[in-house]
């Protein structure tokens, strides 16, 4: 038999933004930046960390300057690879580089209310809501918050009423966000007795520690306390820069990039002195502020341009990464929304990030909405399709096919498309019938048959329960936080 | 020179942020008598209100116009004193800070620019501020405005709290109070008994003009 050789096959459309060459200028650069500048530390023990354990220098500021090389012994023992499991068992998330998994975004204090259409505050009925959503739909393989509950008794305790209300409704893996290490180490506690407990949480995390640093270059005292907390228990953690170019970073991208670079690895370095092999997510909402509105933007360009370049630099580095895509600056599911959620969820595919969140935003990341979660199920099902590239062994080429046909004939009858029809995308939402069918159906528009599904689902899923010994377990927990903060 | 094509010009510089230039002419105009108020109404004024049409008009942006803010804010240095010192009524000081646990400043600090570039004294207090912190600029500095920034829904109520700490301190009626941030409302600015909610740096300046010229 005839064999074939030296064959290189792309599995997916081949994407990349940054050559070698340009990261390792980014790199290099943000190297000097670490280096030079250095980042502003408000916390005594982090501070010590560099002192003590380190070559790193403390000017009196509380500015640390870290050596290349300790950066790169940091980056050294970071793991290649981090998976993570939801309550149930059901779901995992092994986080290589190029596997894309998708995810929401957390936290919006507004919500499009369901039978008003108007925007009000989210309460933890609509957390649960959203997550029995990302539980039922396919193209969700993480949840975050969406929202955040308001309507928690105190500000200081809603991180564990929203975990609470999150794991409710939804069995799927997670990021959370949390109020300081206390809220921190709660939802850990909370989540150890879910899996059975902190070996097997460091084993198989059920979420990750979402925090950030504050762009340019400063360490909050809560962020650091987070960061340390997660490396002494094994709480994966992503440390995501939050730059606006133009207002807290240089307007050029590259500019950028180097300077959330340099925030990144400044927390590779302390997670390294804390405990090394820390799995620390390189991550960021790395966009421009619009000079017309002031906005943070969510559907800028320069949005998807920005992180696919970072995801070429984090997985140079041999980082795993956490990316935006499916968001908007529209107030609603018009146009605008589909183009902007469209265009930034085929980059962050394309570009190959492990996570990709903030997906359903709307408001340029102040408005949940359920309608543009489920939406964006049908977008990521047609931006996996096209990631998917095109199969070329003998079976797709289909040459005995085509011969058979021959000149004139026909496929549809053919043994070969009833095999292979299924491996395209199927929509769902989408309206591909004729004036006549269309018009006779109501001339309904993607957003009526959006809503029709979002409130099936509601209706419908029943996600599976949480076994009440546990349940009360968990409360307590919530409980002892709200007396402790009374 | 005529003082009127004195004052287009200072309006010129001003509109192009062009800040040396905008002293020079500023200078010159004093030197050769014309009123402080003057080069403030017909020069400053004037321009930084254009600076304000065209932002929103799309024909200035922002790096453009926070120039011209930063131009205005240093003219206001000069201009200032004179007015005071001919007893003509000032924009008036204008005290901003975040409140406690919120480290948000981004939109704080632009809303303050653009104060400074409606010719108000500002005194940015930073971020993370106790309730405290407030009621002793409102005493040091008597400002006009008090405003305050919240970006998050869990530091939003620290707002009542400064609004209740200046009631103890029998202060409230000395200020008015405008605040904003992204899960602010209208709504919410009320509830908290605030004067004045704006949702952007735009807003935030005409908002405190129409307040204060109603006052
Ligand atoms: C006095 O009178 C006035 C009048 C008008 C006023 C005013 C005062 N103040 C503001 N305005 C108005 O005028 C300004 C100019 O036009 C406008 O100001 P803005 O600040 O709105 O606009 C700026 C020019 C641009 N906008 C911004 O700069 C904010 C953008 C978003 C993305 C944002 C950023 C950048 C950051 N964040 Co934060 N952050 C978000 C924001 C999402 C959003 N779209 O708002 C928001 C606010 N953050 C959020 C969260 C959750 C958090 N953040 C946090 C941290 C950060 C960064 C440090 C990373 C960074 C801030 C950097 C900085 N130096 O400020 C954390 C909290 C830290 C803390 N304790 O404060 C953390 C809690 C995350 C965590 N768990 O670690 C969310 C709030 C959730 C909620 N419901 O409360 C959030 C909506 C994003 C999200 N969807 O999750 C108007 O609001």
């Amino acid at each position: 038999m005839v064999q074939t050789m030296n064959q290189t096959v792309f599995r997916g459309p081949q994407f990349r933004v940054l050559t070698d060459s340009q990261i390792e200028r980014i790199y290099g650069a943000a190297i000097d930046v670490l280096e030079t500048v250095g980042a502003q530390f408000h916390h005594e023990e982090a501070l010590d960390l560099f002192r003590h354990k380190s070559d790193a220098v403390v000017d009196s500021d509380n500015v640390v300057r870290v050596p290349a090389s300790l950066v790169e012994r940091a980056l050294r023992s970071q793991p290649r690879t981090i998976t993570l499991q939801g309550r149930s068992g059901k779901h995992l998330l092994r986080m290589i580089p190029d596997e894309v998994a998708f995810g929401t975004g957390s936290d919006l204090p507004f919500f499009i209310d369901r039978t008003t259409g108007d925007r009000r505050r989210t309460v933890r009925r609509d957390v649960c809501d959203a997550g029995k959503i990302v539980d039922y739909l396919p193209e969700y393989e993480f949840f975050m918050s969406h929202g955040i509950v308001t309507d928690a008794p105190n500000p200081q305790t809603y991180d564990r009423h929203q975990y609470l209300a999150m794991l409710e409704t939804c069995t799927k893996p997670m990021v959370l966000t949390s109020v300081d290490g206390e809220g921190l180490n709660d939802l850990w506690r909370m989540a150890c007795l879910l899996c059975g407990g902190p070996d097997n949480f460091r084993m198989r995390p059920q979420f990750v520690a979402y925090i950030e640093p504050i762009s340019p270059l400063n360490n909050d005292r809560t962020a650091v306390e987070k960061l340390l907390l997660a490396a002494e228990k094994g709480i994966p953690a992503m440390y995501t820069p939050c730059p606006s170019c133009g207002a807290t970073a240089p307007a050029s991208l590259a500019g950028m990039l180097v300077q959330s670079l340099a925030e990144t690895l400044m927390a590779v370095a302390l997670c390294y002195l804390k405990q090394p092999g820390t799995p620390l997510i390189m991550g960021g909402v790395t966009t421009v502020m619009d000079m017309q509105t002031t906005t943070y933007s969510y559907g800028a360009p320069e949005l998807s341009l920005a992180s696919a370049a970072n995801t070429d630099i984090s997985k140079w580095l041999g980082l795993r990464m956490f990316s935006t895509g499916g968001c908007t600056d529209a107030k609603c599911l018009d146009e605008q929304c589909a183009a902007e959620q469209m265009t930034n969820l085929l980059y962050a595919h394309l570009s190959g990030a492990n996570l990709v969140h903030d997906v359903g935003y709307i408001g340029s990341g102040t408005i949940a909405s359920l309608d543009s979660l489920v939406l964006n199920n049908e977008m990521i099902g047609m931006v996996r399709k096209f990631c998917a590239g095109i199969n070329t062994d003998d079976d797709h080429l289909a040459l005995d096919v085509i011969d058979e046909a021959g000149p004139g004939g026909e496929f549809l009858t053919h043994d070969h498309t009833f095999r292979h029809w299924k491996e395209w995308f199927l929509p769902r939402l989408q309206d591909r019938s004729d004036w006549d069918t269309w018009t006779a159906d109501g001339s309904r528009t993607i957003v009526d048959r959006t809503r029709e599904e979002t409130d099936r689902i509601l209706a419908e899923h029943e996600p599976e329960p949480i076994d009440p010994a546990i349940y009360s377990r968990l409360r307590k927990i919530v409980k002892e936080a709200d007396q402790r903060h009374s | 020179m005529s003082t009127s094509s004195t004052c287009s010009q200072i309006s010129e510089a001003l509109i192009a942020g062009r800040q040396e230039e905008l002293l020079k002419h500023i200078h010159s105009a004093l030197e050769q008598g014309t009123e402080a108020e003057q080069i403030m109404n017909e020069g400053l004024v004037a321009a930084m209100d254009a600076v304000g049409q065209r932002w929103k008009a799309g024909d200035m942006f922002l790096p453009e116009v926070i120039r011209s803010a930063k131009a205005m804010s240093g003219a206001m240095e000069i201009i200032r004193p004179k007015l005071i010192e001919s007893n003509v009524k000032t924009m008036g000081t204008f005290v901003i800070g975040t409140v406690l646990r919120d480290l948000h400043d981004i939109g704080k600090n632009l809303v303050a620019m653009m104060m400074e570039g409606a010719g108000f004294k500002v005194v940015n207090l930073g971020i993370d501020l106790e309730p405290q912190v407030f009621v002793d600029a409102v005493k040091e500095h008597k400002p006009d405005i008090l405003g305050m920034s919240a970006l998050l829904t869990t530091t939003m109520p620290q707002m009542g709290e400064v609004i209740n700490a200046l009631k103890e301190a029998g202060i409230r009626d000395q200020v008015k109070i405008i605040v904003g941030g992204a899960p602010v409302t209208e709504e919410f600015a009320q509830e908290i008994g605030a004067d004045v909610y704006a949702a952007n740096a735009a807003a935030t300046v005409d908002k405190v003009k129409a307040m204060m010229s109603a006052a």
